[in-house]
């Protein structure tokens, strides 16, 4: 073995070695939630623990799919009735998917005609909007959480899945509209004036040549502007109060409450939880960096 | 169809970029506005396509003012520089797209598309997409959506500025192969000389926004009409040499370095006016250093050997540089004196003050 192959060797080792202790540093919680969530009651805090299950349940889960009341109470009794989280599960799921895709929606529209206006038409103040909307990430969202409750306040919307759309929508769309106007600037206005000679309309041009070209923009925005409405708990903290209108991040919350915390239950619920969001990253990833780098390097 | 632009300006805020511009464009004709970058070549072509508008003056296809038409409605079709293919289509969606927004039926534009595909040399490629193909292929399909409509109009913006040396030159002859073949009228703007001579029927000299001289390849080549196309058109460029007009019994060019009588001299010019000379490099003959009849004399500043000839810069008695090209075979070293010859018949005579030609 030369000099060199001995240094390529051991720095490739220690690259593998970062690497793999950083992945289960990242994995572990979400492997441990998983384990923890098949187990049955008695096995959660078996000593020494395992990680995979002696006797693998799908209990839990069948418990939030179908919303079967399935609450202990700290003597270990079983509760079949009366109001308990699980309940609720399949509801606030819905209401988060809801909510989600309602902001995304009205984001993607908003942020993609925006930036096309901001790229192609000449006004006052066209070229400073972008870099203004980037200062409201400056600020913490805690910041916006009040003044944006009063407007709901006002607006008579509060407790409703619309007063959270809004509030979502408030805090994606200055972000996705800056990545969409930085990867609209990439596209050559070439093609769209190709098109207008080969017999399109401005608004074919829009649809049949803009669109398809800004598509990876378009994806990195919308998987942006799904992950922050998915997993906020903060506005819906906040925004919501009545039981049938909470989210999955806040009504998970509820699981804690009471003297005894059901932690297989839990676990379900937050590998359920995770599964949308893990699901479309891997679907969307190849895009989200091109996206992402698009915005990067021309912006 | 013919092109005619009738006092055409063009201003963007305060800026004027075209001033004045009054260009026929016969039909079936391959025409050239050439220019250096800035001049407002791209910005007359962009406004005959209607992507930009007219401040004032008319343009007229045939018979009918278009000012005001859409491009969709002039039946042109453009070539851009960047090729402005569509990154999201297939060669085969590129090349119909003009044909699907018409709603051409689909038979008759697959046939239309393998036509064009077939004529280009790209039917092999026809389900790839853009990204994939080299820069000689996208040329092609970029060249291949404008002559799939058959328009009336060909408008193409420096198309080969981004192909390399060899492929232009490949590119050149079978763009003038092809509108010989179409018969449409074409408009070509480019910044090469050499394409527009080549290609060319006739060429639009600009600089400033204003037309320097319209005419044949072999007009503005051997009438300058002023300076600029002098100095602009030929490659090496005109010598252009300041001097005084003698006039009297023997018409007399001079010079600190040299006189040369002017024979058939212009009847427009006048004793001791301030004139500039022009001479080709390819106008101007090297003789030994002590011969009696030479035009003028001076020192060999630098030889540089171009294949079959060689570009001689010589430096004249008031260190000003004078190019003369001559057969390769010419013995001519670096710091020999040397005497420079010029025939009257082939030199060209600019005032110096407006810089126009001063024709016999």
């Amino acid at each position: 073995m030369t000099r060199n192959q001995f240094w390529t060797l051991t720095r490739r080792l220690v690259s593998y070695a970062v690497l793999s202790a950083v992945t289960f540093v990242v994995c572990f919680p979400l492997v441990w939630a998983l384990s923890t969530s098949l187990k049955p009651k008695s096995e959660i805090f078996a000593m020494p623990p395992t990680l995979i299950p002696k006797t693998a349940t799908t209990e839990n889960y069948k418990a939030l799919i179908t919303g079967r009341p399935q609450y202990f109470q700290s003597g270990g009794q079983q509760v079949t009735s009366g109001t308990t989280p699980a309940q609720f599960f399949t509801r606030w799921f819905f209401n988060s998917v809801i909510v989600t895709l309602g902001s995304t929606l009205i984001t993607i529209t908003v942020s993609t005609l925006a930036a096309y206006s901001l790229t192609r038409f000449r006004y006052w103040g066209r070229t400073v909007v972008p870099y203004f909307s980037l200062l409201g990430y400056m600020v913490p969202s805690i910041i916006f959480v009040f003044p944006l409750f009063l407007v709901m306040v006002q607006l008579n919307l509060t407790d409703s899945l619309l007063s959270l759309v809004l509030g979502y929508v408030c805090i994606t769309l200055p972000f996705c509209m800056w990545l969409m106007w930085a990867f609209m600037r990439s596209i050559p206005i070439e093609i769209e004036e190709a098109a207008l000679i080969d017999g399109a309309s401005r608004l074919q041009v829009f649809r049949q040549v803009v669109l398809p070209t800004a598509l990876p923009g378009i994806i990195a925005a919308a998987i942006f502007s799904m992950i922050v409405s998915w997993n906020d708990y903060l506005f819906g903290r906040v925004f919501l109060n009545s039981l049938d209108n909470l989210t999955l991040t806040v009504g998970v919350m509820l699981f804690f409450e009471g003297t005894h915390v059901d932690w297989g239950l839990l676990m379900a619920a937050s590998v359920l939880m995770t599964v949308p969001m893990a699901i479309l990253f891997m679907a969307l990833q190849r895009h989200l960096v091109a996206g992402f780098g698009a915005g990067a390097v021309k912006g | 169809m013919d092109v005619k632009l009738e006092r055409i300006n063009k201003s963007f805020g305060q800026v004027q970029v075209l001033k004045d511009i009054d260009l026929v464009f016969p039909s079936r004709k391959f025409i050239t506005l050439l220019g250096p970058s800035g001049c407002g070549k791209t910005t007359l072509l962009r406004m005959i396509a209607g992507l930009e508008p007219v401040t004032a003056g008319t343009i007229r296809f045939g018979d009918r003012v278009v000012n005001e038409l859409a491009p969709r409605d002039r039946n042109i079709a453009m070539v851009f520089q960047s090729y402005a293919l569509y990154p999201q289509m297939t060669v085969r969606r590129n090349l119909g797209y003009g044909l699907r927004v018409r709603k051409t039926p689909k038979a008759e534009m697959d046939a239309a598309v393998g036509r064009v595909a077939a004529i280009l040399e790209i039917s092999h490629l026809l389900d790839r997409k853009p990204a994939h193909l080299s820069g000689g292929q996208r040329q092609r399909v970029a060249l291949g959506r404008a002559m799939v409509r058959q328009p009336d109009i060909f408008l193409m913006d420096e198309p080969l500025s981004n192909l390399d040396a060899k492929l232009r030159v490949t590119m050149r002859a079978e763009l003038r192969r092809f509108h010989l073949d179409l018969g449409a009228t074409t408009i070509y703007v480019t910044h090469d000389q050499l394409e527009a001579m080549t290609m060319s029927d006739m060429i639009a000299v600009m600089h400033g926004g204003i037309v320097q001289q319209f005419g044949t390849p072999a007009e503005v080549y051997g009438m300058p009409a002023n300076l600029f196309v002098a100095g602009f058109i030929g490659s090496p460029p005109m010598n252009l040499i300041p001097g005084k007009f003698r006039g009297g019994e023997k018409a007399t060019f001079v010079s600190p370095d040299f006189s040369l009588d002017l024979p058939d001299a212009s009847r427009q010019v006048v004793d001791g006016q301030e004139v500039v000379l022009g001479a080709r490099p390819q106008d101007i003959a090297l003789v030994p250093g002590d011969t009696a009849s030479a035009t003028g004399r001076g020192q060999v500043w630098v030889v540089e050997l171009i294949g079959s000839e060689k570009l001689v810069e010589v430096t004249l008695g008031d260190r000003r540089r004078i190019t003369a090209q001559v057969r390769a075979e010419t013995a001519v070293n670096v710091d020999d004196a040397v005497g420079i010859q010029l025939d009257p018949r082939r030199v060209h005579l600019f005032d110096a003050a407006t810089g126009l030609a001063l024709r016999r």
